[in-house]
């Protein structure tokens, strides 16, 4: 009987596992910036968008607080890595009453989906928002077809 | 009885959303000293003339328009573009008319100064 008994807490133990990592997930599922605001993990650090227009590809990621010197933007074989730090002090002589925002360093590389042209790629922090911009190879960029009649 | 009627018949023309915008609750730190308190938010991606910063009796909100960024077609995506809305309960009297914002690098501060009345005063002890 009280092998009976253990074998039931083990089986208490997994479904607590099981209800963990389902909260785990849905966690992450959910944006909710209760905690660290968009900078949550599940997310990417900062949270990044990239775009491909035709002759460029655009990558805009959210680095509120940060200027052009506090992002480093490297390109090398086809992966872009953007790198910064962000620090957040209380100012001095005020007493804290709620701390959200948060001090973190992040790295994160992308793999161009195609060819660039490392010489005619520019980064720009505006409004807390860093944008690269980076010009497509020539033999990468889109080519019009004429069509004639034959 | 005519408003009943075009009512009914709303459901089958219902105009397409061009565009589902989400809202979300920005970052937020809150700062204290004698003479205000200072609130930060991250707002990143909002221009200056998108900021509305409202005090109402206790309430402060804010609420701050993100113009959707599309320089391309996404290709790989982690966020759509947000508006950002947060409201606070400010449980002591602030100066209303002396309250100030400003936005520096997708960040919003907000400063909400104490009235005279509610600073702590130094008060100095003279010989009787």
């Amino acid at each position: 009987m009280m092998t009976r008994w253990g074998d039931i807490w083990s089986e208490f133990d997994r479904t607590f596992a099981w209800m963990d990592e389902l909260r785990r997930q849905m966690d992450a599922a959910f944006d909710l910036p209760l905690s660290g605001g968009a900078f949550r993990l599940s997310s990417g650090v900062p949270r990044t968008n990239l775009f491909d227009n035709g002759s460029q590809l655009v990558l805009q990621a959210d680095v509120p607080g940060l200027s052009e010197k506090d992002v480093q933007v490297t390109l090398d074989q086809g992966v872009l890595t953007v790198r910064g730090e962000r620090r957040v002090e209380a100012p001095s002589g005020y007493a804290t009453h709620r701390r959200e925002r948060g001090t973190y360093t992040f790295t994160r590389s992308v793999a161009l989906p195609c060819e660039v042209d490392p010489e005619k790629a520019k980064a720009t922090v505006r409004d807390g928002v860093l944008t690269v911009t980076i010009e497509k190879a020539a033999h990468a960029q889109p080519k019009q077809i004429t069509v004639h009649a034959s | 009885m005519s408003k009943d009627k075009s009512l009914a018949r709303r459901s089958e023309q219902e105009i397409e959303k061009a565009e589902t915008r989400r809202t979300m609750l920005p970052a937020v730190d809150v700062y204290e000293n004698d003479e205000e308190i200072l609130l930060l938010a991250d707002v990143p991606g909002v221009d200056k003339s998108g900021v509305e910063v409202r005090f109402d009796r206790d309430t402060l909100s804010i609420t701050a328009k993100r113009e959707a960024s599309q320089p391309g077609n996404l290709i790989a995506g982690e966020y759509a573009p947000a508006d950002y809305a947060r409201s606070f309960v400010v449980p002591q009297s602030i100066d209303a008319d002396g309250i100030k914002a400003e936005l520096d690098r997708g960040v919003l501060k907000v400063h909400l100064p104490k009235p005279a009345a509610a600073r702590p005063r130094q008060i100095t002890v003279t010989a009787g």
